[in-house]
C-alpha cells in the first residue's frame, strides 16, 4: 500500500533535509520493509539488521544524491540485497544453527517437516500480508504483554528503544532488555513468522488486539510522562489498528478496536488542561474534539456491528466502542444516551465480569436515573478485594454523594480517595473537588 | 526440532487404581492422535518417591521429596518433535495433564538423544536437572561450553547406565499450556516462580534405587542447583 493514509508527507522529498527525511522514512516505513525483508529471508534477526543497514547506507548516500522518488521501496530493496548477501556468505561458510533458525519461521513453502498428525496443517493458505504476519509474530501469546507491546512498537511502528522507553518511562536498558530476550525467544523457541492458521485465529486475534490497545491506553492515559510522546502513542496504535482491519475486513473486533480507538482518540486534545491537569469527560470542551476522527470511528462501530450479527455475536471490543460511540457523539454531558451506555455495560459484563466494569456502570446508571440508584450498584460492586486498594470506588462515591448536596460524606469519600490514588494529575482533581465541597 | 514438555499436576492417582487405567487410556488416545510427532516420554512414580540432590560442601545433599515445595509437581514428560513453537502448543495443549495441570514447553538444545518411543523395565529412573533461575546459560557462551564438558565426562563415566537425555534452553525461552474448558492459556516462560527451573534431563537404567541415587548424585549441577531422581512407571508390568 504505497501513499498509505496516515503518510503525513505530501510535499516534495527533495526539499526536506537528508537527515529529517530519514527519520521520518524510518518510523514510516521500516515496519514494513522488516516485515517484507524477513518474509523473504524468514529471520527476524537477519531482516531487522539488513533494514537497520539500509537506513545506514540511506543516510550515506540521500545526503549526496537526494532523497529517491519513493524512499521507503528504496529501503526495501536495499536491505533485501543485503539480507540475500549476508545469507549467500552464511551459505558458504556452511550451515549451521543459522540454517535451522531461518527455517522455523518459514511459512507457505516451508518444509513440512514433523507434520506428524497428517491432518494437512501445513497447508496454510496464500499470503495475506507481510506486515500481519509480522503483527501475529510480535503479538505471540508466549511473550509476556510487555514484551509483545515493545516488539510491536519496534518491529511493527519503527520506533527506537530509547523512544519506547522516553514513552513507557522506563530506564533504555530495560526495554532493550526486555527486546533482546523477546527476540532471543522468537528465535530459540521459534515462535513461527506466520498468520495462524483459521482454526487458531480466534483465539489469536483477541492477543493482537489486546497489544494494540495496551499500546493506545499507555499513551491515552496522559497521567505520567511526556505528553508529547504518549500523544505520538496513540498514533503509533491507531496505525497498526487500521492495518489490522485492512488485513482482515471481516473481522468484526477488528473493526471495533479500531473504532473504539478512533472514538477516544477524537476526544484526546479535550482531556487535559493547559496546566496538565485531567479534565473529565463532563467538563471537557467539546468543541475541541476531533469530529472527522469521531465520525470515521462511528462508521466503523456501525460496520462492525452489522457483522456482529452471525452466530458469534459481539465482541467486548464492539461493547466498549458503544460505550465511546455514546460518549463522543453527545451533545452535551446530559445528553448523552445513558440508557445505550448502561446496556453496553451489562453486556461487557455479562461477556468479561470486571469490577472496574461494575463501577463504570454503576456511574452510568446513576446517569439514567439518579444518583441514588448509583450509589447503590456502587455499594455492591465495592467490596470486590480487587479494588480495595484503588481510589476508583471511593471516588465515584465521593462523586455521586456531591451531586445529591450530601457535602460532608462527599468530603470523607474524596478524603479516602486520596490516600489510595497514585497519579498527579488525579490527586490534583480530587483536592479540587474536596474544596469544593468543604468551603464556601 | 525437539520441545521437552514437562507435565506438572498436583497428583492424586495411584499407579494400578482405576483411575489410574483411566488416565492412562486418555493419554494413549493422545498418543493415537499426535503418532509420529511424540519422539519420548515416560510417566513417573509419584513423587513421595523422588529423591533430590544437591551439592553440598563436601557430601551431596540427599532428601527425599521433589526440588521444590509446590502443589504441582513433575508427573512424567513427553519430547516433541514439531516445527515451530505453535505446533508444539497444538500438541501440548492436547495432553491431558494440560487440561488438569500445566505443561512447560522448553526448547531442547540440539536433539532428544536415547530411545524413541517407550522404554521397558521397572529399572528405569528420570533424572531432572534443575538450576537457579539465574544460572541458566545459553549455548555458545564460555560458561555452557564447561557445563557441556562436565556432562561429556559424566557421560564417559556413567556408560550405558544412561539411556537418554536433554539439554533445554535458558527459561527465557520457555512457554507454560493450560487447557481450562475451551480456552487454551499460554504464558511466557515457566508456569510457577520457583527459585530453580528445568535445565535438562537424564534418562538412567540401574540394578536399584540406590544405584540410581549414587549415580544421580555425580551428574554436574550448577552451585544453586539440584538434581530430583524419579522411578519411571513401568507400564508392561503394570498390565501383566
Amino acid at each position: 500500500m504505497p501513499g498509505s493514509a496516515e503518510d503525513p508527507t505530501g510535499h516534495p522529498a527533495a526539499q526536506e533535509r537528508g537527515a529529517e527525511a530519514i527519520e521520518r522514512t524510518f518510523r514510516r516505513e521500516s515496519g514494513r520493509a522488516l516485515a517484507t525483508v524477513a518474509g523473504v529471508v524468514g529471520s527476524l534477526d537477519v531482516a531487522e539488521d539488513a533494514v537497520q543497514e539500509a537506513f545506514v547506507e540511506a543516510v550515506r548516500t540521500w545526503s549526496q544524491r537526494g532523497v529517491p522518488d519513493n524512499p521507503g521501496a528504496w529501503i526495501t530493496t536495499t536491505a533485501r540485497n543485503r539480507a540475500l548477501d549476508r545469507l549467500r556468505r552464511e551459505a558458504r561458510r556452511g550451515p549451521k544453527e543459522e540454517e535451522a533458525s531461518r527455517d522455523a519461521g518459514r511459512g507457505p513453502g516451508a518444509r513440512g517437516h514433523g507434520d506428524g498428525d497428517g491432518d494437512g496443517d501445513e497447508a496454510v493458505g496464500p499470503v495475506r500480508d507481510d506486515q500481519l504476519r509480522l503483527i501475529f509474530t510480535c503479538c505471540h501469546p508466549a511473550l509476556t504483554p510487555a514484551a509483545q507491546v515493545a516488539l510491536t512498537l519496534r518491529l511493527v511502528c519503527g520506533l527506537q528503544t530509547p523512544e519506547i522507553a522516553r514513552a513507557f518511562l522506563q530506564p533504555e536498558a530495560t526495554v532493550a532488555q526486555r527486546l533482546v530476550r523477546a527476540k532471543a525467544k522468537i528465535r530459540t523457541a521459534r515462535i513461527p513468522l506466520r498468520v495462524p492458521p483459521d482454526h487458531l485465529l480466534p483465539e489469536r486475534v483477541p492477543y493482537v488486539l489486546a497489544c494494540i490497545y495496551l499500546v493506545f491506553t499507555e499513551g491515552y492515559a496522559a497521567s505520567a510522562g511526556d505528553a508529547l510522546v504518549r500523544g505520538e502513542l496513540c498514533d503509533e496504535a491507531i496505525r497498526p489498528a487500521r492495518l489490522t482491519h485492512q488485513l482482515m475486513p471481516d473481522e468484526p473486533e477488528v473493526e471495533a478496536l479500531l473504532a473504539l480507538l478512533l472514538l477516544q482518540d477524537g476526544r484526546r486534545a479535550a482531556r487535559v488542561d493547559a496546566a496538565g491537569d485531567l479534565v473529565p469527560l463532563e467538563d471537557q470542551d467539546r468543541s475541541r474534539w476531533d469530529r472527522d476522527r469521531i465520525a470515521e470511528g462511528v462508521e466503523h462501530v456501525l460496520a462492525a456491528a452489522r457483522r456482529s450479527r452471525g452466530p458469534r455475536g459481539r465482541g467486548p471490543y464492539l461493547a466498549q466502542a458503544a460505550i465511546a460511540t455514546a460518549h463522543s457523539t453527545a451533545p452535551t454531558w446530559a445528553a448523552t444516551n445513558w440508557a445505550a451506555v448502561v446496556a453496553a455495560y451489562d453486556e461487557l459484563s455479562a461477556m468479561s465480569p470486571s469490577p472496574v466494569v461494575a463501577v463504570n456502570r454503576a456511574v452510568a446508571l446513576a446517569f439514567r436515573d439518579g444518583p441514588v440508584a448509583g450509589l447503590e450498584a456502587l455499594d455492591v460492586v465495592a467490596a470486590d478485594p480487587r479494588l480495595a486498594r484503588r481510589h476508583m470506588v471511593p471516588a465515584t462515591r465521593a462523586d455521586l454523594l456531591r451531586r445529591l448536596g450530601r457535602r460532608s460524606e462527599a468530603a470523607d469519600a474524596y478524603r479516602h480517595a486520596l490516600t489510595l490514588v497514585t497519579t498527579g494529575p488525579e490527586r490534583r482533581y480530587l483536592l479540587r473537588r474536596l474544596a469544593e465541597v468543604t468551603t464556601g | 526440532m525437539h520441545y521437552l514438555a514437562l507435565l506438572f499436576g498436583s497428583e492424586t492417582i495411584e499407579p494400578g487404581t482405576p483411575e489410574f487405567f483411566a488416565e492412562m487410556a486418555a493419554y494413549e488416545a493422545f498418543d493415537r492422535a499426535t503418532g509420529s510427532a511424540i519422539v519420548a516420554g515416560e510417566a513417573l512414580h509419584a513423587s513421595d518417591t523422588a529423591v533430590t540432590i544437591r551439592p553440598g560442601g563436601g557430601e551431596p545433599l540427599v532428601t527425599t521429596g521433589p526440588y521444590a515445595e509446590v502443589a504441582e509437581v513433575v508427573g512424567g514428560f513427553f519430547v516433541l518433535d514439531a516445527a515451530t513453537l505453535d505446533d508444539a502448543i497444538e500438541l501440548a495443549r492436547l495432553i491431558p495433564a494440560a487440561s488438569t495441570g500445566v505443561v512447560e514447553l522448553w526448547p531442547v538444545v540440539g536433539s532428544w538423544m536415547g530411545p524413541l518411543g517407550p522404554g521397558q523395565g521397572s529399572d528405569r529412573y528420570m533424572v531432572l536437572i534443575v538450576a537457579g533461575a539465574d544460572e541458566a546459560v545459553a549455548p555458545g557462551t564460555p560458561d555452557w561450553e564447561v557445563g557441556m564438558a562436565e556432562h561429556g565426562a559424566f557421560g564417559a563415566a556413567a556408560g550405558d547406565a544412561i539411556i537418554g537425555g536433554a539439554a533445554v534452553h535458558p527459561p527465557s525461552t520457555a512457554t507454560s499450556v493450560r487447557v481450562r474448558g475451551d480456552e487454551v492459556l499460554v504464558t511466557d516462560g515457566p508456569f510457577a516462580e520457583t527459585a530453580e527451573v528445568a535445565n535438562g534431563l537424564y534418562l538412567l537404567r540401574a540394578p536399584s534405587p540406590e544405584a540410581a541415587a549414587a549415580l544421580a548424585a555425580r551428574i554436574p549441577v550448577t552451585p544453586k542447583g539440584a538434581v530430583e531422581l524419579r522411578p519411571i512407571v513401568d507400564f508392561a508390568a503394570l498390565m501383566a
